[in-house]
């Protein structure tokens, strides 16, 4: 009972009291020791046993006050000033890409995880999964022990058991592994090989880079990683590519980055933009930021690459074996159109195809990329140390053989899951049982575990010592920023254990690794990397390439191989928010809406409507969230899904996501969507054709957060084509917009006011101290991706609790910034556009005029502030919000979040100090990080001594503006004319949501502008 | 005088041949007799339905507003549009009782006392959502403008606290009314009780009310006083309830029209709910003579009026969508019709439009059990009307990414019904132990009452006369 949490010095409650062996005892006897006890068979005793759980009696030990010691700081720790966060520089792995972070800790404690600005994969900004990755740390549902034949057990036990088994060098072992960039894991891995003369290494990650770098294999002779840069090209083209989707791209952070900035227009209608043309099945993220998009089935993606290879190679060299390709895709108009903007964009062009998508697009794609002039330019082919030079879905395959032949002794599992993820024709769990022995390290006691003789779990990279490169090469350490909470132990130190039998410390194999770069001096340059985050830029080599000799020959085989996709074709991707499953117990990312459906807490099948108008499924809609089950057959095995209908799918194309359906993972996980890894074999890794999809007759709730999907022609989002907004720079203007005049602002020219009269007291100016900064807020729709990284930021921010699926689906959902997602035009195939909304935190609120206890109010610097102790909660000021933004605690959502479970006392760590938790009953919303704010304000005020509380520009930043990968979000002071919100509040395309409102929001947007051919029109 | 028209007098507002003694035995007979068992049967459900409301209360206040069916855009919901719906109910009694008797309308006395009653209960039931709807009841005192160390006042610009305000008033002046009123009739009551405890209660529920001339000389003025106090309040308070929504900028609630167009649904419901009691009373206590069919009449004439005055606003609320040219206001209207509420929309149309267009027809007005059917629907359409204003104006209002579907939850419609237990535990007491006619007032209209023998057509005084000549009892042209 005591070993469930590790040590009890970081948190004070009387649940954790409740596990000590002693008061155990005290609850078990109704009387203090040595007291007489009846002895009859049904005591009073066994009573109270039956009757309460150690918690239930807590209570009684409050009366009895026990005996807690708070330790103050009798020696201050240096740099520690109570109160002030610390801000740790570190780095998170996701799969062999690491991108630079930056940990606020507040005495002792993460809280809250940032980007590294200095960092080139992460730029100061996170992903979604980065942003969650501090509630993954602190899921009590983590596995909390080594576990030998799912009993209790020890890493010293481990350690011994290590000892004796791998003696014996010559036994067969196979590792499995996840992707790991990590120098000090490799070198493990190495020893290892050279150590064990029989073992087999596997990487192996179900949504892994394989397909790219056999593609690249295939066409350079080299397996080269891509990489790409947006921003250098003029003329985007995505097959089937998800890149600004951390799901579908390990490097999203630094693509979206990138993306956005040669779409960034910062002055003026001169400015340039790059255009993005998608070719996909699926209506991605990407999809939805491009400015033209051919939706057609994933299977024949290929067809459509080899029919502009075909267009292409008439006129650069290199693409000859494409010559005579003659497909359905060849007389498409697109395909003329595209290769003359390819052609006039030679270099400052940048093809790319999905991850999934096969090896041979892969290479058709880097021989084109080639033939244009792009590598070097636009695309990059690097040479990756920690690559392996085999195909690792071979690889895999080959292991699963072997052990079904019986061949393998053991079997080392690090982090991977592929009893739940492999493809099911594998039948990797049969395959298992035949290993002698099974070891597996990882963070959940999952399925895999449960089929391992050890289990080992895992510790959170927050807590433990690592290193790695980032996707473009940038080494790092990881720096733990807590002792592990359930004394797990790191990969390289499992890796050494296995090793060596020994139980050595993360630090010390990550310094030896190290020593070898520093041989100098080594002691500072290892802190400048701890310090800065970083070590080296750019390690990896991009060495020149071309295409290899017998990438003709492979072609014309592969385009002779290639056909049309018959019949019903299904693809199947990673989730949005849960992965590949790894963050299926993650209830930020289980709420935060998927970024093209605004479903949360499942997964279901995606179809156009024409798709769906075929098999005869009804569309969701306002008042209607039941949708129909349909049950989808790949080889044999059937998988029921909910049907959903997604504007823009490619029609004959059902797309699913895995990682949903867990069991005995966790509270969050378990039970939650659908399990359609059954589904993924190894011949249909992405998509399969011929599929047989029938309705089952029954129904199942989707909880969505958005259930109208259009504008229902309210001009709320503004957005114009490059030409449209350069013959009408005021495109974006009300009178534009509407074509009609702001109302009331006839009336009030003749009365000599700039904007329209309000009988509420407009906010005076002059009523403002001189001494306060007025805040305000801009939102770029034109960068803006859509991710949801904003949500997430919030939410880690804000101390917003999850609510779950039920109280989702009633519309209860707490996000104090959502993304809207309209679609407009035709409804097979529609435009997708996305508009953060938060708080507007408007001059003239309709919310605090009619709050009858006056709990919502204007402060002194600009801002719409709620005093949730003062809020008796009649919600009259959320029906009054006509932006919507204002969120009701209508249960204690933050109680039954924060004290679920045995020992809360973990998630309740997770919550950021600085920041109330709200209670039952009252309303909250966007306070503009007030927290940051404030922070920034007094130190000020010191710093001036008292003359002035403004911040300088950018010295705050809110939680979604500092998350934020496309730097869509601009905050500042609008009484500093130089401030950066300012410049953009000024630019034409500057326009306020619902202004005729006269509510006169801080909260402005950019509209957004795309840059569609207009030949493609 | 030429003879092509003759003098038509009023119909005789006390049907069947009663004397003062008479009306005093027919009205005091009820409380002063031993309980009747359906009584006891009517009572004891109404208890079953009360202890079933404070329950859901409970468990509300013990679990949280979010048992309810409410969402994000839709923060009211069945708690408001009952609210609405019972100070609308509670419109009737202060009208009849107050406007009627500053017009001089004699046939109010039928049901002043009644309706009054009505009004009370119903705004007890009203005055219940406001306060368990908010998340933290436990301080709700928020709202009144207590002095306190923070020096915190409410929000004097929130039109939920001018609804605390003229919500209470009503209630109390209508209280104080309806007392005042009570007081001679509680004298006649102690007079004929034969038990002690009854002797006492009503004793001292009279005042020590002796008939005396002074007695009446007060009451009179101070029942006319009370009458001009009341008579503003009944338009202020469902204008005030009315500006919960109008003063709002929500497309559907942000409307100049709310005030008149409440208080007409007010009447409309406030009659409608008279009548579905009175229909029912009348049978049981046998009061066809006082509450007759001329009385019924009235009060569907009056439905009628305020059904088309309600009518009017909904084309008016069509027509000024169109004309303003607000897209907003537009978008909702059209949601109205064919959104997802438009069953409810549907419903509303053809009980509060289509229904009062039956009362022009007299055979109708005039038909016991036509009238019960139809305010029985009035009072089904009016409360769809206020669902319609308070869900689906908010449910889809500016930004349709934030449109979300309401729909109610058990305990929504256990709290709705429960309100009825509490009426109906109050109105049956009242109806056990209390004159539910206005004993005095009745007797005030009858022709006995007029002690001077005035005939009309003579403009004479005639002492031989007892009452005034009758030419034709049937209304001719």
């Amino acid at each position: 009972m005591s070993e469930e949490v590790k040590s009890p010095n970081y948190w004070k409650s009387l649940g954790e009291l409740a596990k000590n062996d002693e008061y155990q005892k005290f609850v078990e006897r109704e009387f203090p020791e040595n007291a007489t006890e009846l002895n009859d068979q049904v005591s009073r005793r066994s009573f109270l046993r039956v009757m309460g759980a150690s918690i239930a009696l807590a209570g009684f030990a409050a009366c009895r006050r026990p005996v807690q010691k708070i330790l103050p700081y009798t020696k201050m720790p240096e740099d520690v000033v109570p109160g002030d966060p610390l801000y740790y520089a570190s780095a998170m792995p996701f799969q062999d890409a690491l991108a630079g972070i930056v940990v606020e800790n507040h005495e002792g404690r993460p809280g809250k995880v940032e980007g590294n600005e200095m960092h080139p994969g992460s730029h100061g900004n996170t992903s979604i999964f980065g942003q969650a990755s501090i509630l993954n740390m602190y899921d009590p549902d983590r596995s909390r022990s080594v576990r030998k034949d799912g009993e209790r057990s020890s890493v010293n036990a481990f350690a011994s058991f290590c000892k004796e088994h791998f003696a014996n060098t010559d036994q067969n072992i196979a590792f499995i592994s996840e992707a790991n960039s990590s120098p000090t894991y490799n070198r493990l891995k190495q020893q290892a090989m050279d150590k064990f003369s029989n073992a087999q290494w596997v990487t192996y990650e179900p949504f892994g880079e394989d397909n790219a770098l056999e593609g690249n294999n295939m066409a350079f002779g080299q397996r080269l990683r891509t990489y790409n840069k947006f921003d250098q090209a003029n003329v985007i083209v995505s097959f089937d590519d998800d890149f600004l989707n951390p799901a579908a791209d390990k490097n999203s952070v630094e693509n979206t980055k990138r993306f956005s900035d040669g779409r960034r227009i910062d002055e003026t209608e001169d400015d340039t933009m790059s255009r993005m043309y998608a070719v996909e099945s699926t209506f991605t993220l990407t999809g939805s930021n491009a400015d033209n998009r051919l939706r057609i089935k994933s299977g024949e993606v290929g067809l459509f690459i080899y029919a502009l290879a075909s267009e292409l190679s008439g006129s650069v060299n290199g693409l000859s074996s494409f010559s005579g390709v003659n497909n359905k895709f060849s007389d498409h108009e697109w395909i003329p159109v595209l290769a003359e903007e390819l052609l006039g964009n030679r270099g400052e062009s940048l093809l790319t195809v999905g991850r999934d998508q096969s090896p041979e697009l892969h290479a058709t794609v880097a021989a084109i990329n080639v033939a244009l002039g792009n590598v070097g330019e636009t695309v990059s082919y690097l040479e990756v140390p920690h690559v392996d030079q085999e195909s690792n879905r071979e690889a895999f395959e080959n292991v699963v053989n072997n052990l079904k032949d019986g061949t393998v002794d053991t079997v080392v599992l690090i982090g991977t899951n592929p009893v739940f993820t492999a493809p099911a024709d594998l039948n990797f769990t049969d395959a298992l049982s035949n290993a002698g022995q099974v070891i597996h390290l990882s963070d959940y006691y999952d399925e895999t575990s449960k089929k391992a003789n050890w289990h080992i779990n895992r510790a959170h990279f927050l807590e433990a010592w690592g290193d790695g490169y980032s996707y473009g090469g940038t080494r790092s350490i990881i720096q733990p920023q807590i002792e592990p909470l359930f004394s797990g132990v790191s990969e390289v130190e499992f890796l050494n254990t296995v090793l060596t039998g020994e139980k050595a410390k993360g630090y010390d194999l990550v310094q030896q690794t190290w020593k070898s770069y520093y041989t100098t001096n080594f002691k500072n340059q290892w802190e400048k990397a701890l310090h800065d985050g970083l070590a080296a830029e750019e390690t990896f080599s991009a060495p020149s390439v071309s295409l290899s000799n017998d990438f003709n020959n492979r072609a014309q085989q592969f385009i002779s191989d290639s056909g049309e996709s018959e019949g019903m074709e299904l693809v199947i991707r990673p989730d949005s928010t849960v992965f590949d499953g790894r963050y299926a117990n993650n209830g930020w990312l289980q709420e935060l809406p998927k970024p093209m459906t605004k479903i949360t807490w499942d997964n279901v099948a995606l179809m156009s409507k024409k798709t769906a108008d075929k098999l005869g499924v009804e569309e969701a809609s306002l008042g209607k969230a039941e949708v129909e089950v349909i049950a989808i057959t790949v080889d044999g095995t059937t998988v029921e899904i909910p049907a959903w209908v997604q504007p823009g799918h490619a029609d004959d194309s059902i797309t699913i996501t895995v990682g949903y359906g867990r069991e005995g993972i966790g509270r969050v996980a378990n039970k939650t969507g659908k399990d359609t890894y059954p589904l993924r074999k190894t011949s249909n890794m992405l998509f399969a054709s011929n599929i047989s999809v029938e309705k089952t007759g029954k129904t199942y709730e989707i909880a969505s957060t958005q259930d109208h999907n259009t504008m229902e022609g309210r001009s709320l989002l503004r957005y114009a084509t490059l030409q449209e907004y350069r013959d009408n720079p005021n495109f974006s203007s009300y009178d534009e917009a509407y074509d009609a005049e702001l109302p009331g602002l006839a009336y009030a020219d003749e009365q000599n006011e700039e904007s329209p009269l309000s009988i509420f007291n407009p906010i005076d100016e002059e009523e403002y101290p001189d001494n306060q900064p007025q805040w305000g807020m801009s939102i770029d729709l034109n960068t803006c991706t859509g991710c949801g990284v904003c949500t997430i930021a919030c939410t880690a921010e804000n101390n917003i609790p999850v609510v779950g699926k039920r109280e989702v689906s009633r519309g209860r959902e707490m996000h104090w910034i959502r993304t809207d997602r309209y679609f407009d035009g035709d409804v097979n195939d529609p435009k997708a556009l996305h508009q953060p909304v938060p708080c507007m935190h408007c001059e003239m609120a309709p919310c605090e005029q009619v709050c009858p206890v006056a709990a919502t109010t204007h402060s002194d610097d600009g801002m719409n502030q709620m005093t949730y102790n003062r809020c008796i909660g009649t919600r009259y000021c959320a029906n009054n919000c006509p932006y919507k933004v204002r969120r009701f605690n209508f249960f204690n959502y933050s109680k039954e979040y924060l004290t679920n479970g045995s020992d809360p006392e973990i998630i309740q760590m997770a919550m950021n100090p600085e920041v109330t938790v709200r209670f039952r009953g009252v309303m909250e919303k966007c306070s503009y990080c007030v927290q940051r704010v404030n922070r920034a304000k007094i130190n000020r005020d010191i710093e001036t001594n008292g003359r002035t509380q403004k911040p300088k520009d950018g010295a705050v930043e809110t939680a979604c503006q500092q998350a934020c990968p496309a730097d869509a979000i601009y905050f500042g002071d609008l009484t500093d004319p130089d401030s950066k919100v300012v410049q953009t509040k000024r630019n034409n395309r500057n326009y306020l949501l619902l202004e005729e409102l006269n509510t006169r929001p801080r909260t402005s947007y950019l509209a957004q502008i795309r840059n569609p051919n207009p030949k493609l029109a | 005088m030429s003879t092509d028209y003759q003098y038509v007098p009023e119909p005789k507002l006390i049907k069947g041949d009663h004397t003062f003694g008479s009306i005093t035995d027919l009205i005091a007979k009820t409380p002063l007799s031993p309980t009747p068992k359906l009584w006891y049967l009517a009572f004891g459900l109404a208890n079953l339905l009360l202890i079933t409301l404070l329950g859901a209360v409970g468990y509300l206040i013990w679990d949280g507003i979010g048992i309810w069916g409410l969402n994000n855009p839709a923060g009211w919901g069945w708690a408001i549009i009952n609210f609405v719906w019972w100070v609308g109910i509670g419109h009737a009694g202060t009208l009849i009782s107050a406007i009627l008797f500053l017009f001089r309308q004699g046939w109010r006395t039928a049901i002043n006392r009644f309706a009054e009653a009505m009004t009370i209960f119903a705004v007890m039931c009203a005055g219940l959502f406001p306060a368990i709807h908010v998340g933290r009841i436990w301080v709700i005192y928020w709202v009144f403008p207590i002095p306190n160390q923070m020096a915190a006042w409410p929000n004097f610009s929130s039109p939920l606290l001018w609804d605390v305000f003229a919500v209470s008033t009503y209630f109390t002046v209508s209280l104080l009314f309806w007392y005042v009123g009570l007081i001679p009739d509680f004298a006649t009551l102690r007079d004929k009780a034969k038990s002690k405890v009854a002797k006492i209660s009503y004793g001292i529920a009279s005042l020590g009310w002796t008939g005396s001339f002074r007695n009446w000389w007060n009451y009179e003025k101070a029942y006319m006083i009370l009458a001009g106090l009341a008579t503003p309040l009944v338009l202020s308070v469902h204008t005030i309830v009315s500006f919960d929504f109008a003063v709002s900028l929500i497309p559907g609630w942000h409307s100049t029209i709310f005030p008149p167009y409440f208080v007409a649904g007010a009447i409309y419901s406030g009659f409608a709910m008279v009548l579905t009691l009175m229909l029912i009373a009348r049978k049981i206590y046998g009061l066809e003579d006082i509450m007759n069919i001329d009385i019924m009449e009235r009060m569907n004439l009056v439905m009628m009026v305020t059904g088309n005055l309600v009518a009017f606003a909904y084309l008016m609320e069509g027509f000024i969508s169109w004309y303003s040219g607000y897209i907003y206001e537009q978008g909702i209207f059209w949601l109205y019709v064919v959104g997802p509420y438009a069953w409810g929309f549907w419903i509303l149309m053809f009980c509060n439009v289509l229904t009062p267009q039956f009362l022009w027809f007299r055979s109708i007005r005039r038909s016991v059990a036509l009238t019960f059917v139809i305010s029985i629907i009035v009072n089904i359409g009016m409360w769809f009307e206020r669902f319609m204003i308070a869900v689906a104006s908010l449910s889809t209002d500016f930004m349709p990414s934030a449109w979300d579907y309401y729909s109610p939850t058990f305990w929504d419609i256990i709290i709705y019904i429960g309100t009825f237990g509490l009426f109906f535990t109050f109105f049956l007491l009242f109806l056990r132990f209390l004159p539910m006619v206005a004993i005095a007032e009745v007797k005030g209209v009858m022709p006995q009452a007029d002690p001077h023998n005035y005939d009309e057509e003579t403009q004479e005084f005639d002492a031989a006369k007892t009452e005034p000549v009758v030419v034709q009892q049937e209304q001719t042209v």
